[in-house]
């Protein structure tokens, strides 16, 4: 009889995360398959005729880059869109996420009331996405509040029509993915900065650091794994981005489809025509820039001097 | 005290089995359940008030709403399971609007009511029956109402532009588009909006379509009703005479209210009914400052159609519901003097239409069934394809991006093309 030599608990370990796996496996991973899968076939509703699924190999990919008759490759220039809209929320999303968090966690400001403050950042991120962007639709729209106010103080004779301008709209959409994010990266950040070792601040405090020295030698670099993450999930919920600008245009990405996402386009096919050879193509493609972009984020945050 | 009860649990027993005695019943094998699907509650309000269930089977609504396509796809969803659905299941029948029947009626999804015993349509209106069938002429379904779409004008802008608030008058000097856009250049000469919204005008011309949205080669064309549609509304547009709002955005909503600027609005009774509450707002609005005329083009708008999908399990009560919606003289008529609806009987709207007491309060008394009445045999129902509701959408929300100022024709137009290109694959486009 061999005698064991102790007792093995990895088992368990196993066994307690198998239940991830399995669920992991029946609703990301097959129908991350699924969608590969489809996207080489021909698949749509016609009214209510089935056409397909054909194979038609890359044939999807091949019409997703011919260029229309203006030359536009329309899925660039919906990446563009996608990239431009997330960039701008998140810049002042990740900058001022970061000074409130410092302003919270610092010894020396010591905030009065600081529950009140974290509640109330954080509030516009119970709202649903679709529901502010409906507010914000209204409040912008040519007879809505905005227009009156404007009309009102003399500041223009007619209303703007903040729908029909390229920047209006983009800077709306980023606006309230700012206002509806920014709470919720200042909460990561503190627990972040509340992470490091408060001995660490002393320190640097009795050697004669500022207040600006202390941030970029001791909380920023300590901060960094946190601020990695933070950025990568904002980009991935970036390029996803969908119910803000959907709503607030109504589905067109107006105007001149220049704040139509990637998302909102798959939706295109995806709507009425149930079109999953096309939009399975789409998914592919966000699949690939995303690991692209969040690769090139983490080896330029991550990057050793 | 106990007798009392005893007594009293007697009796309700004995009520509860004569009870269930009573009514009409149908052949015992068919359906116990009968499932309606349905976009809002209008009709099953209808429904409730006057079709008589029979005993023992249950009516389930099945209501999506149908905001972003959400009820065809709950819809389709549910024809295509139909086959394998169990007795109860199955679609027993739904309702489907102008824009969009086509798909159904064109399908194996849906039968011959003529075969389940719908068979007089002496009494409806040509073009619901037309909308109706499909390409052999085999009738699918009926519509409890009948949407002939008029020009709604304000009275006192009439008066101030036309010199007469006369239906009559009014009719005589609008009744083609030369006029109507002459008289654009008047109202707006005197500070009004001839219309509100860029494209009020275009189902008085795109029911008119010579052609349908795609010819036989699947090539995307445009009919000369559209093309004239476009011309007209750039005019519109440059000149003035109208808004850039879309025909349901707000904007063009409190151009209805007394303060409001607009003399012309397009819409059948449902829209002066129910649509226009702003104009009936008690306090800013203008009830009584309407009336309406024929305008420069019969033509119809929206509609609620009830078809009969194939395999219901409850054929007769399907084709009952039918008959009484289109041939039962009373419900009909408290269709039209209870609901606001112009009936799919042309009997009961004679009736109506001959009655000098009938009037409605909204348009200061006119007799708005009469004006109806008189425009059913213009409206044409012909070069209509599955494409069309969306084609028509997304015509105008391309364009309407070019009369905002946003981009120039060409550029809106090919916004046009990718958008069909992206729900349609099979149309070619230019």
């Amino acid at each position: 009889m061999k005698k064991s030599k102790g007792i093995s608990y990895a088992k368990w370990g196993y066994i307690f995360i198998t239940p991830f796996f399995i669920a992991y496996v029946i609703f990301t991973l097959y129908p991350q398959i699924l969608t590969i899968y489809n996207s080489f076939f021909e698949n749509y509703r016609e009214g209510l005729k089935q056409v397909g699924p054909n194979f038609v190999g890359f044939g999807n990919y091949v019409k997703l880059f011919t260029p229309d008759k203006t030359g536009t490759i329309n899925i660039l220039k919906y990446t563009g869109n996608t990239l431009a809209l997330w960039i701008g929320g998140a810049i002042p999303q990740i900058v001022i996420a970061l000074l409130l968090a410092i302003f919270f966690t610092s010894y020396r400001l010591n905030i009065k009331g600081q529950q009140f403050f974290k509640t109330v950042i954080y509030m516009p991120n119970l709202i649903m996405a679709s529901a502010f962007s409906m507010l914000f639709f209204t409040l912008f729209s040519n007879v809505g509040p905005v227009n009156q106010l404007i009309t009102a103080a003399g500041w223009s004779e007619v209303p703007i029509d903040f729908f029909a301008y390229k920047g209006t709209v983009r800077g709306l959409i980023c606006l309230m993915n700012f206002l509806m994010w920014f709470g919720n990266t200042t909460i990561l950040l503190m627990a972040g900065i509340m992470g490091i070792d408060q001995s660490l601040f002393e320190a640097a405090n009795l050697d004669g650091a500022s207040s600006v020295q202390t941030f970029f030698r001791v909380t920023l670099p300590l901060l960094m794994p946190i601020l990695v993450y933070t950025v990568i999930t904002a980009m991935i919920g970036g390029l996803q981005m969908f119910d803000v600008p959907q709503v607030l245009t109504n589905g067109k990405g107006m105007p001149d489809r220049t704040s139509m996402t990637l998302i909102m386009y798959l939706n295109n096919y995806l709507g009425g025509s149930k079109n999953y050879g096309m939009s399975g193509a789409i998914s592919v493609i966000i699949f690939i820039i995303t690991g692209i972009l969040s690769m090139f984020v983490y080896r330029s945050l991550t990057k050793k001097d | 005290m106990k007798k009392i009860i005893a007594l009293l649990l007697t009796v309700v027993m004995v009520v509860a089995l004569f009870a269930v005695g009573g009514g009409t019943a149908f052949a015992d094998d068919e359906g116990k359940v009968f499932n309606i699907y349905a976009w809002n509650e209008e009709f099953k309000g209808f429904f409730e008030k006057y079709y008589e269930v029979p005993d023992g089977v249950t009516v389930n609504w099945i209501i999506v709403p149908s905001d972003n396509g959400a009820y065809q796809d709950a819809l389709d969803a549910a024809l295509l399971n139909q086959a394998d659905a169990a007795a109860d299941d199955k679609v027993d029948m739904f309702l489907a609007e102008a824009d969009y029947i086509l798909k159904y009626v064109d399908s194996e999804a849906t039968q011959d009511i003529t075969a389940l015993g719908v068979t007089d349509f002496s009494n409806a209106y040509t073009y619901t029956v037309q909308a109706a069938s499909d390409a052999d002429g085999v009738v699918k379904g009926v519509s409890f109402q009948c949407c002939p779409s008029a020009l709604i004008y304000r009275r006192s802008i009439a008066k101030d532009v036309l010199g007469t608030d006369d239906p009559t008058e009014v009719q005589a000097l609008l009744d083609s588009w030369d006029k109507f856009n002459a008289v654009a250049a008047d109202a707006k000469a005197k500070g009004y909006y001839m219309t509100a919204s860029f494209a009020e005008t275009y189902r008085p011309f795109s029911n008119n379509c010579t052609s349908p949205w795609v010819d036989e080669d699947n090539n995307l064309q445009f009919d000369p009703q559209i093309e004239a549609w476009i011309a007209q509304t750039d005019e519109f547009i440059q000149n003035g005479y109208t808004l850039t709002a879309g025909v349901w955005d707000d904007e063009k909503n409190v151009q209805m209210f007394a303060d409001g600027k607009t003399m012309c609005f397009f819409g059948p009774a449902w829209y002066f009914n129910f649509c226009m509450g702003n104009a009936m707002d008690p306090d800013k609005g203008c009830s009584g400052d309407w009336a309406i005329c024929e305008g420069p083009a019969a033509h119809f708008w929206g509609g609620t159609w009830l078809l009969a999908p194939a395999g219901s399990d409850n054929p007769t009560m399907l084709a009952d519901i039918m008959n009484t919606f289109i041939n039962d003289e009373e419900v009909c008529t408290a269709l039209v003097a209870n609901e606001a609806q112009f009936s799919n009987n042309q009997a009961v709207n004679a009736k109506f239409a001959e009655d000098p007491d009938y009037g409605n309060e909204f348009l200061g008394g006119q007799n708005d069934v009469a004006v109806f009445a008189g425009m059913t045999d213009n409206i044409v129902w012909e070069n209509h394809t599955i494409y069309d509701q969306l084609l028509n959408e997304g015509l105008q929300t391309s364009l309407q991006e070019y009369y905002r100022g946003s981009v120039d024709q060409d550029t809106a137009l090919n916004n046009f093309y990718l958008y069909v290109n992206e729900k349609y694959p099979t149309i070619v486009t230019p």
